[in-house]
């Protein structure tokens, strides 16, 4: 507890910004002159923050992830990461865990959790030793020897989570990771993905369409409409941390979650 | 059931057939002359894989077999991999191949030997193209099971053009690729095969056909044995292979 209270004071102090987006907007080409996907989209996460974007299906937060991963190009507007643009990936800055775990089904978890580190010259004892404390990190000690097909659905999504760390990024783009998981699995998955956070340190960028995920995980919750996605709030959770389960039967919770709702809905 | 007793049963469920080869025909149950026994189809065997006009045979059909496996297997791969990854090539092409694929290819084999000839390169030529088409449809698919959300993975850890080819598509494709191959030397041999027993002047399929015109049993069986050993030994091979591959599959 002492540990955690010593971390939280520590981020409140810092300033830095590690994600910046200035006026971004994207449209998809399309026959009938495109489709606007992003409209003027700005947003500033801070470094070792927990920042939630939520919105209804098909409102753009993939793309606008995927765009701040430098996987997808976008039309108008900036994006710095840790003061730089990010025109292509750069996993030394970017760590990025997808929806659905996507292990590859030919290497075991160890190997899967050193894939990042073997396309670059890490030699290969440093790989394992480095692999070896992640997959401690996600709980997962005894299972490196496994393959995909033999881990449950929370596990894989542990092992994903261990190869977007390996690299040691500070931040962690997170889309949707838990949702193919089943409700208590998730709420474990939430609970376990704190802990990983208040461990590491990392500043986490993290999609969902689950409100009480939103309000459980972050520090802050940004808001989008419905495509074309634009961001219509911006939401300073208070409650303190560590977060317990207690808390989601608090009137606090509920009326946080009933405001990102009331935006959900006036914006359709 | 224990693996022992599987293959023990095995085992004697082959023994059984033999004996029963043996049996039949020698009790009467078979008339000998369609089916002759076992022991004599052995003999015959013996005798046959010693003169060299067989030998020359099972060597002609061999070589053919491997020169149209080598044609057909880049050609198919090549066209299969271009379909499927260029959508351009691959939405014209498309429906003309699968059409074509559902055609028997044994009719065209009149026009094979009209513009081949009855020799080595009508066989090639003939069994290259059905294995072509077989083995284009399996690249056509090994390439779209590649997915997408592994290519993304990669390419968000920084993977290179050719790290992503030799690290997501090679793996994700190998199991389909090596059962391709060896559904592909199936077809391959059977091409050869209906090439020989139908206008041939040498080769095992051209010596079956011939003793089976001249009621030869004891010598057509004993061809049957040969060719069904070595094709056999060729798909085994193919499959140990297939297996150590693919370890990760359920």
């Amino acid at each position: 507890m002492q540990h955690l209270a010593n971390v939280n004071e520590l981020r409140a102090q810092t300033d830095e910004a590690a994600i910046q987006v200035d006026n971004l907007s994207h449209t998809y080409a399309g026959p009938d002159g495109g489709v606007p996907a992003l409209i003027d989209i700005s947003l500033n996460v801070r470094k070792g923050r927990f920042v939630v974007i939520v919105g209804p299906s098909g409102c753009g937060k993939t793309s606008l992830l995927m765009m701040l991963a430098g996987l997808r190009a976008h039309d108008e507007g900036t994006i710095l990461c840790h003061g730089r643009p990010i025109p292509q990936p750069d996993p030394e800055r970017v760590g990025v865990i997808f929806q659905e775990a996507s292990l590859f089904p030919w290497l075991t978890t160890m190997d899967n959790i050193e894939f990042p580190l073997s396309l670059g010259s890490t030699p290969r004892e440093e790989r394992r030793r480095r692999a070896q404390s992640m997959l401690s990190l996600v709980s997962l000690e005894g299972f490196g020897e496994r393959y995909p097909h033999e881990l449950s659905g929370g596990m894989k999504q542990r092992v994903s989570i261990a190869r977007g760390l390996v690299q040691n990024p500070p931040v962690l783009l997170m889309d949707e990771p838990f949702a193919a998981l089943d409700e208590q699995t998730r709420m474990t998955m939430g609970h376990e993905l704190l802990r990983i956070w208040s461990t590491t340190q990392k500043t986490v960028l993290f999609i969902t369409h689950s409100l009480t995920e939103a309000v459980y995980l972050a520090d802050e919750v940004l808001v989008m409409s419905a495509r074309p996605g634009r961001i219509i709030d911006h939401i300073e959770v208070t409650l303190p941390r560590p977060r317990t389960y207690e808390m989601m039967a608090t009137d606090v919770f509920g009326r946080l979650r009933d405001r990102i709702w009331q935006q959900i809905r006036k914006a359709d | 059931m224990t693996r022992f007793e599987i293959i023990a049963i095995r085992l004697i469920l082959l023994g059984v057939v033999l004996a029963a080869w043996e049996a039949l025909p020698r009790l009467g149950f078979i008339n000998p002359l369609l089916l002759p026994p076992l022991s004599q189809v052995l003999v015959t065997l013996g005798d046959l894989l010693q003169r060299p006009m067989v030998q020359e045979a099972v060597a002609v059909t061999a070589l053919e077999v491997i020169v149209a496996f080598i044609v057909a297997v880049p050609i198919g791969a090549a066209a299969g991999i271009l379909i499927a990854e260029n959508q351009y090539v691959g939405d014209i092409f498309k429906p003309m191949l699968f059409y074509v694929f559902s055609i028997p290819k044994s009719i065209f084999l009149p026009m094979f030997i009209l513009v081949f000839g009855i020799g080595f390169q009508q066989k090639v030529a003939y069994a290259a193209f059905t294995t072509a088409f077989v083995v284009l449809m399996s690249a056509a698919a090994a390439v779209e099971s590649v997915r997408a959300d592994h290519i993304m993975v990669a390419r968000s850890y920084g993977a290179t053009r050719g790290q992503i080819l030799r690290r997501v598509y090679v793996p994700s494709m190998l199991p389909i690729l090596l059962e391709a191959l060896r559904i592909a030397m199936i077809f391959n041999f059977t091409g050869v095969m209906i090439a020989e027993m139908y206008a041939s002047r040498t080769g095992i399929g051209h010596l079956i056909a011939n003793w089976g015109e001249n009621f030869q049993m004891p010598q057509l069986f004993a061809g049957v044995i040969v060719l069904s050993v070595v094709a056999i030994l060729f798909n085994e091979a193919v499959r140990a292979l297939e297996a150590r591959c693919s370890t990760w599959r359920t």
